[in-house]
């Protein structure tokens, strides 16, 4: 497997005539979290949603450029998009667990995937709560509505959902804003750990966050990738002032 | 692009404390390096008494620094400036517990001023003075070509230093009623030493703020 997961050469995204992303170069590495920083509007989770092709679902999008996976060009026509977005798979802001049992909500997509013996999607289920590190807090209750659970669980058991398809690649778009600080320590140490196994793409508002977590950090601004490097070096010395300017809150 | 943060304004307090800091230590500096010449014990009291003002300072910038590491979390150019804002409060500190070690070992001079001009002290202490304003200049400007000008004149004079402490302890060798006062010596020629490192830590620092480079330890690396 090569050691760059995801490449993008000269990728450019319009929104029917409004170009949102500015001729973007990136290669991410596998078995790391990448973290995607920038102001609102910057292009930021546009450009993560390209990774798993989210954005195909909004009218009037143009993508040029190419978008590589394991060295294969993701819009290329002879893709299945289903089995490009099993292997990325994706976390949102707002955790949405489907109105099912918490067992339900990690069996869904295996049992879509054509896995039907019970014993090996009890496995299955087990593993994906293991992994997403909320399997002690539920394994007594799984038959229980995954909408009575906390908002933090919630949003881990979404994680899990997202792995018991057994995705290579999960991309987080700010999947623990909505959380409190508690919850959100569960969550990024999660993401930490996920890195073993998976390669992880998080956009993040939290520049802490982005700091704590993430190996490598993108910085963009108004379409266009300004700056990509390892996060030590972008939080203690960016090259760019651009990047210096918003990490230190001084842009305007 | 650029706007004003209440970051800023904490950040122009630590700065106005370390040059404000810098400055004490070199008047103190200068002060001692004029009682030693002049043998004017009054100065020389005057020097210790002050160095209650520079562990005052030292103790509020490090609180301020500690205030802002805990409510800002700085980052980049923030961060750097503030980690060496601590480590040059620490040298300044250092620095001015030395000037005040100089200033209590006058008295036992006076009686040997031919000795100590002929071995050169003063020379060393006007030199040891005259790099330490480049620093206070520095911290004020963050000008690397005087970061650089001082860490070449510092290392000069350490090498001055080592030549003179040879001579010192020659002395002491062939005459042996100056035993006591050449060990005094000793510890001064040893302190401007001292100083001129505090001086090259001080420099790298400031090099370290500027571009983000560790330029310390670069000639044993």
């Amino acid at each position: 497997m090569s050691e760059n997961k995801i490449h993008t050469e000269n990728m450019f995204l319009y929104y029917s005539e409004k170009m949102a992303l500015n001729n973007i170069s990136i290669t991410i590495p596998e078995k790391k979290v990448t973290a995607f920083i920038g102001p609102s509007g910057c292009g930021k989770s546009t450009f993560l949603r390209s990774l798993n092709r989210m954005n195909d679902l909004i009218d009037g999008v143009r993508i040029d450029g190419k978008v590589m996976i394991d060295g294969v060009n993701i819009y290329d026509k002879n893709i299945d998009v289903v089995n490009l977005r099993k292997k990325v798979g994706m976390v949102f802001q707002k955790s949405n667990p489907f109105a099912k049992s918490i067992y339900e909500n990690v069996a869904y997509g295996p049992k879509i995937n054509g896995v039907n013996d019970k014993s090996h999607l009890d496995e299955i289920v087990e593993t994906a709560l293991k992994n997403a590190a909320i399997w002690e807090e539920v394994k007594d209750r799984l038959g229980d509505s995954a909408l009575g659970l906390s908002g933090g669980q919630q949003q881990r058991l979404c994680i899990a959902r997202t792995l018991a398809v057994n995705p290579e690649i999960v991309l987080m778009d700010e999947p623990a804003s909505a959380l409190d600080p508690l919850s959100t320590a569960k969550i990024e140490e999660l993401i930490v750990q996920l890195k073993e196994k998976y390669t992880i793409v998080i956009v993040t508002h939290n520049m802490q966050q982005a700091a704590r977590i993430s190996d490598n950090t993108a910085f963009f601004y108004l379409g266009e990738l300004i700056e990509h490097d390892k996060t030590k070096k972008i939080f203690t010395n960016p090259e760019k002032k651009q990047t210096e300017d918003y990490i230190t809150g001084r842009f305007g | 692009m650029e706007n004003y943060r209440i970051f800023d304004s904490e950040l122009d307090k630590l700065a106005h404390k370390v040059i404000q800091m810098c400055s004490q230590v070199n008047l103190q500096l200068i002060n001692v390096v004029l009682a030693l010449r002049t043998s004017d014990l009054k100065l020389a009291r005057k020097v210790i008494n002050n160095d209650e003002l520079i562990n005052s300072l030292d103790v509020k910038i490090d609180k301020l620094c500690q205030k802002i590491f805990a409510l800002q979390q700085p980052v980049a150019t923030d961060l750097r400036y503030i980690i060496s804002s601590l480590k040059i409060n620490n040298d300044l500190e250092r620095v001015g517990d030395h000037v005040t070690n100089i200033a209590k070992r006058i008295e036992p001079l006076q009686d040997y001023k031919s000795l100590v001009e002929e071995l050169g002290i003063y020379e060393i202490g006007q030199k040891t003075a005259e790099i330490f304003s480049k620093v206070v200049e520095l911290v004020k400007s963050h000008e690397l070509t005087i970061a650089e000008t001082i860490m070449e004149e510092a290392e000069a004079l350490k090498d001055e230093c080592k030549l003179i402490a040879a001579k010192v302890l020659e002395e002491m060798m062939h005459q042996s009623e100056v035993v006591v006062v050449a060990t005094n010596l000793l510890v001064i020629i040893n302190i401007f030493e001292r100083i001129s490192s505090y001086s090259i830590n001080i420099a790298e620092s400031i090099t370290f703020v500027v571009n983000g480079e560790i330029v310390k330890h670069r000639k044993q690396n």
